[in-house]
């Protein structure tokens, strides 16, 4: 850890951190993504989606409320131009996601294209949990330690997903209903402990009420106005507690 | 064009990149260029959190109040008392991940087995 601060460590990552990353394999965010693509393998195998194309699909779309909208889509014979519109819209979250996470996990030197590539594997639970563990990881090893989360989480969906295709696994309702369940409320928790200001808290509270609100009035933008909407609601909220505090 | 509109091995995999990778990872792709110059310590910093966060929340309202699969056949005030008492237990009991879930899903599947 003395190293955090040297000199000659800027720049230049720590990539003893990638097997601590990939060591969390066996951790709980791990655990329920797993289960929350064991999920998605039966729900892509009753859509008529492909074995190989479902091992295809799961590492190189990743994230995965795009998958079930590519998925749902197919099943229900909509075009390529109207997916895309879809998928493109409730991925918007990329965006505000990618850029609260560089900061963290970047060094003075980190090339863009590194970035860009090792951007393709941020999705919630790699960037929920490696925000989370960030602030006890040397700056040199977040990146190494998110690399080696998602890659390995990537892996071990795809199998997962692959294998319940396979098997035709037909767990009871219930199973599969709380494996479904355990993606929300593990959003949820942890995106509490992961803020760092309480206008956060505030902004979930307020995207988690008016995403069902937005839902009856623009169905397929819902997520996007109250991400949107919230979260300058929120930030307002923050600026105006912090000139208050400083008067 | 559809998912079975042509007769390749390859129209599906192509399909599958356009449809849903390309539309996915472009954002992404976008943050890393907009990230670039802004200095860590910056309130844009803050917005982008503040949204970020709100995004997700929404997701997370979407998995339960308009589930897909098997978690759709279960009563929605099931749903929304489950996640609240698993949330509720969550912030009473040290703000532990793993009481939240273990108090969702025992409201989630005790609410179902008495059904």
């Amino acid at each position: 850890m003395s190293t955090q601060d040297s000199p000659d460590s800027h720049g230049v990552y720590d990539w003893s951190w990638f097997t601590k990353g990939a060591a969390q394999l066996f951790s709980l965010p791990a655990l329920i993504l797993v289960s929350a693509f064991i999920g998605f393998g039966g729900l892509a195998r009753e859509a008529g989606i492909s074995l190989w194309q479902l091992i295809f699909m799961v590492p190189s779309i990743w994230a995965l409320p795009s998958h079930l909208i590519l998925v749902a889509g197919i099943a229900a014979g909509v075009p390529l131009l109207a997916i895309i519109p879809a998928v493109a819209l409730a991925a918007v979250r990329m965006l505000p996601m990618t850029m609260a996470f560089i900061p963290e996990v970047r060094m003075p030197r980190s090339k863009t294209w590194h970035l860009l590539l090792i951007s393709n594997m941020i999705a919630i639970t790699a960037w929920m949990h490696t925000l989370q563990k960030a602030p006890a990881i040397p700056r040199n090893g977040r990146l190494p330690f998110f690399v080696g989360f998602a890659g390995i989480l990537m892996v071990a969906t795809t199998c997962a997903a692959a294998l319940v295709h396979q098997l035709a696994a037909s767990f009871p309702g219930y199973v599969m209903a709380a494996l479904y369940f355990l993606t929300p409320i593990y959003f949820a928790t942890s995106s509490w402990n992961t803020s760092r200001v309480p206008a956060e808290k505030l902004a979930l509270v307020l995207g988690f009420c008016m995403g069902p609100l937005f839902f009856m009035v623009v169905p397929q933008a819902n997520i996007l106005f109250a991400g949107v909407i919230g979260g300058f609601a929120a930030f307002g909220f923050h600026k105006f507690a912090n000139r208050r505090g400083s008067d | 064009m559809y998912f079975d509109s042509f007769d390749t091995a390859l129209w599906p995999y192509v399909f599958i990149l356009l449809g849903a990778s390309l539309p996915t990872a472009i954002w992404r792709w976008i943050g890393v260029v907009l990230v670039g110059n802004i200095d860590d310590g910056s309130q844009w910093l803050v917005l982008v959190r503040c949204v970020s966060t709100a995004l997700v929340a929404a997701v997370i309202a979407q998995l339960i109040f308009e589930p897909s699969g098997a978690l759709a056949s279960f009563p929605f005030y099931l749903r929304i008392s489950a996640a609240l008492i698993g949330f509720a237990a969550f912030l009473a009991m040290g703000r532990r991940l793993f009481i939240g879930i273990l108090f969702g899903e025992l409201a989630l599947l005790g609410g179902y087995a008495m059904m």
